[in-house]
């Protein structure tokens, strides 16, 4: 893991500093509302219905556990003893006063973590793999880039006042889990015919009202030139993106607008001005920063293991968590295991402060301190040997935490909604819930297969309905909380946008919906074709028929 | 109003030009970037030192077609939040080498200044109640990811090219 | 003068220090309960709340001071859309958080 040293330190510090002067002189009446907003926002400090909401970067997902037990320890002290995982790998708070935020900000600080730039018109906290340095299937590990972007984009002198919100992200596998096509900018590592490793350039990717896919628009970036290509891309953004309607200021308009062949024909051009003058970063910092990312020490082992087996064999609960929960590692006889944060009828992504506590005591144990955050609102410990399985899962199974739904039907993204969000229309949670609930038969879920349901309780898709081979949309209709059902979508590597497939329903009705189209599933299916492949070749027709009936 | 002096350059005294009015002889004039793209020779020669008023909307195209004759540069921020102002700045600097003054006018908030003097800004523009503030900020933060134009090569490479010179002697190094 | 309304209002807002939901009272304090509000009849009484409301807003004890829609057709007074009469309650997946549990469920 990235570990701080002085300079990193004195950056965190000096925020920290400068946020406590600037709510000290917001509270003595220094500063107006008007004028502590925007910079109370770049620390992630929110107004949400019922507190302020303070939201902090996991940078990459990447956690250890002492910062874990930090994240806990502010939970309980200065919170309601929980704390929210988000789609975009920062950790959410609800209840903070805004007297006592510098405070968690310097506590944060004293564990290498920061708020910085998780909200305003900036570049945001950088997303990754949550399996980043330990999938089997990967081409390179990521996060060195990611930190790298991390520390560029921090306090941008340029680009710390963009039109709208930029969000990057980066996948080092073929196989897409950091949803990168619906980001401002994705970048795929890859090895080019030489072996050399580089990026592919996707751009103008993202949810909202205007859902869109990111177009490629570099097939082949090699790893010296990511910074200033970077640097080229924000600058055309920045002076041309919109600044007359933030619904249409996000870089996806601008590239919509255009076209793709343009902007890439500005980048370059600009790019072609800037590539030569070295954008800060010596050789010497990429190598001191990758070597912070170096594989653990893992000992290869045989990937059979006996006791895991018997138990596998003895246990239908353990298998199916072994089966959907436990992935492939890069060192044979280790795998990487998802906690998740979605028990049937829980709150996707919340944990308790004890939860939290315990997580980073087995991260201590089992996966060499480290724990990682999935967009998915589940937690990782990356590197656990096979041989300590069945004693993790008994552990995590005690406290709530062994639900074996990984990337099944109730592992639902959800975001807050009504219940915290000043933004939203609707409720989330409560049809998350609802539909886990129907849902609570594991054979049912395993025999289902991979589904992912989101949930978003506005059209600002924080919960990526957009992209769920289910999606869920709350609607405000005349104050009623209204749901619209969306089929077909994708935040994998075949990314697709979800398609309405009618007229919404209310709280019980969605639910009611959801069952009718996985029966349909069921029903239509053929051989071991998944849901997302079963709708692609079958179309909304008999969904919708089975939804709505045929009149 | 009062000027903050960001990087300790002597700052241009000068006229805001009327629309009709021409330069006299040798006088330091402000003119929007739309008149001085139609101005000629005769124009630059009559004039002590040209500065264009550079609105943010300001396309970086039209830079080029001017900066070199430029002695200095007011650039407008009709919002704090409006970053096209940092770019024009970066560019003038970066890509046109302009070695003039940089001045921000407009609702710039303090807690911006380092962002102005790292963008290539010399001074800035404010009300007289927020000077303190001002000052306050510009010394709050010891270094930055990035080189700027104030002077201080990134942290990334004090990391490397100053062995084990720490975070306090590297803004005195840069 | 307060925006045309439809029908009785009460005035919202959120504590300066700690973001909590209060309602704006007849005797112009805040308070955590919204069957404590006021409620404006018509434009000319809206506008003698949202005066005294934007005081408190200037001497920074509020923040974003809104008038909602108040239903008066029960027991209490509450906000009539789901939106604001959550603020008045707490999250409904958390019945043990919020003023649901007690208007001083804090202390």
């Amino acid at each position: 893991m990235y570990a701080y040293d002085t300079y990193d330190h004195a950056m965190v510090n000096a925020r920290v500093a400068e946020f406590r002067d600037q709510v000290d002189r917001r509270m003595k009446g220094e500063l107006t509302e008007e004028e502590f907003r925007p910079l109370r926002l770049m620390n992630g400090l929110y107004l949400q219905l019922h507190a302020y909401m303070l939201r902090v970067a996991i940078p990459y997902g990447t956690l250890s556990a002492d910062q874990m037990r930090k994240l806990a320890h502010v939970a309980r002290r200065y919170d309601k003893g929980y704390g929210h995982f988000t789609t975009r790998q920062n950790i959410q708070y609800n209840w903070p006063k805004l007297s006592e935020t510098p405070d968690i900000l310097q506590e944060l600080a004293d564990v290498e973590m920061h708020a910085i730039q998780t909200s305003g018109n900036c570049i945001r906290n950088v997303t990754t793999d949550q399996f980043a340095g330990a999938a089997a299937d990967e081409v390179a590990d990521p996060r060195p880039y990611a930190e790298l972007i991390r520390q560029w984009s921090t306090f941008h002198p340029e680009f710390s006042f963009l039109p709208r919100k930029f969000k990057i992200a980066i996948t080092g596998a073929a196989q897409d889990r950091a949803a990168v096509k619906w980001h401002d900018i994705g970048l795929v590592l890859k090895k080019n015919e030489t072996g050399e490793i580089g990026f592919e350039v996707l751009a103008g990717g993202g949810m909202g009202r205007t859902p869109v896919i990111a177009k490629s628009m570099r097939d082949f970036l090699p790893v010296p030139d990511m910074l200033s290509y970077l640097e080229a891309m924000l600058r055309v953004y920045n002076e041309q993106g919109r600044r007359d309607n933030k619904y249409k200021a996000r870089i996806k308009i601008l590239i919509d607008a255009m076209g793709i062949e343009e902007y890439t024909r500005q980048v370059n051009a600009e790019w072609e001005k800037i590539r030569h003058v070295p954008i800060d970063v010596p050789e010497k910092e990429v190598a001191r920063i990758k070597a912070f990312f170096a594989p653990p020490p893992l000992a290869v082992s045989a990937d059979d293991v006996a006791e895991v087996t018997e138990l596998a064999n003895a246990n239908f609960i353990f298998k199916a968590w072994l089966n959907n929960n436990a992935g492939a590692h890069k060192v044979p006889g280790h795998a990487h295991v998802t906690i998740s944060l979605k028990p049937h009828g829980g709150i996707p992504g919340d944990a308790s402060d004890a939860q939290m506590d315990l997580v980073a005591d087995l991260a201590d144990a089992y996966s060499q301190g480290e724990i990682r955050v999935s967009h998915e609102q589940n937690l990782i410990l990356p590197h656990v040997a096979k041989k300590d399985l069945p004693a993790l899962w008994a552990k995590l199974d005690e406290a709530g935490l062994g639900t074996a739904n990984a990337g099944l039907l109730t592992d639902i993204i959800a975001c807050p909604g009504l219940d915290y969000c000043a933004l939203a229309n609707t409720r989330s949670i409560p049809i998350a819930q609802s539909i886990t609930e129907r849902f609570d038969d594991l054979k049912r879920l395993m025999d289902i297969g991979p589904l992912k349901i989101k949930i978003s309780g506005c059209i600002n898709s924080c919960g990526h309905h957009h992209a769920g081979h289910i999606g869920i949309l709350g609607v405000d209709r005349r104050g009623d909380e209204n749901y619209q059902l969306l089929l077909g979508g994708s935040g994998a590597e075949d990314a697709s946008k979800a398609a309405i497939l009618g007229p919404g329903f209310n709280e019980v009705g969605i639910v009611d919906a959801v069952e009718k189209v996985v029966a349909v599933y069921l029903g239509e299916r053929e051989d071991e074709e998944s849901f997302l492949n079963a709708y692609r070749r079958l179309g909304p027709d008999v969904f919708k028929e089975a939804v709505y009936g045929t009149d | 109003m009062v000027l903050i002096n960001l990087t300790g350059i002597q700052p241009t005294g000068y006229t805001l030009l009327a629309d009709d009015a021409q330069p006299k002889e040798g006088e330091n004039v402000a003119v929007s970037v739309e008149r001085l793209l139609g101005e000629n020779s005769s124009f630059f020669n009559t004039a002590g030192g040209v500065g264009a008023i550079i609105t943010t909307g300001t396309a970086f195209s039209d830079l080029d077609r001017i900066a070199d004759k430029l002695a200095f540069a007011v650039i407008e921020f009709p919002a704090f939040g409006d970053g096209r102002g940092f770019s024009l700045a970066v560019r003038l600097r970066k890509d046109f080498g302009f070695k003039g003054e940089i001045r921000a006018t407009g609702p710039v908030i303090p807690d911006q200044a380092l962002f102005l003097l790292r963008a290539g800004f010399d001074t800035v523009e404010v009300t007289t109640k927020r000077k303190q503030a001002f000052e306050a900020a510009l010394s709050r933060f010891p270094g930055f990811y990035q080189s700027d134009f104030g002077g201080q090569t990134s942290i990334a490479h004090a990391r490397h090219t100053v062995e084990g010179l720490g975070v306090e002697g590297h803004r005195k190094a840069s | 003068m307060a925006k045309k309304i439809t029908g009785p209002q009460l005035i919202l807002a959120n504590r300066l220090d700690d973001g909590r939901a209060v309602f704006l009272t007849a005797s112009g304090t805040w308070s955590n309960t919204a069957a404590d509000s006021a409620v404006a009849e018509n434009e000319a009484e809206l506008d003698t709340l949202m005066t005294v409301a934007q005081a408190a807003d200037l001497a920074n004890l509020v923040v974003s001071v809104t008038p909602v829609a108040a239903d008066t057709s029960g027991d209490a007074i509450a906000p009539a859309h789901i939106k604001f009469a959550m603020q008045a309650r707490g999250p409904s997946v958390r019945a043990d958080l919020g003023y649901q549990v007690s208007p001083n469920w804090e202390q």
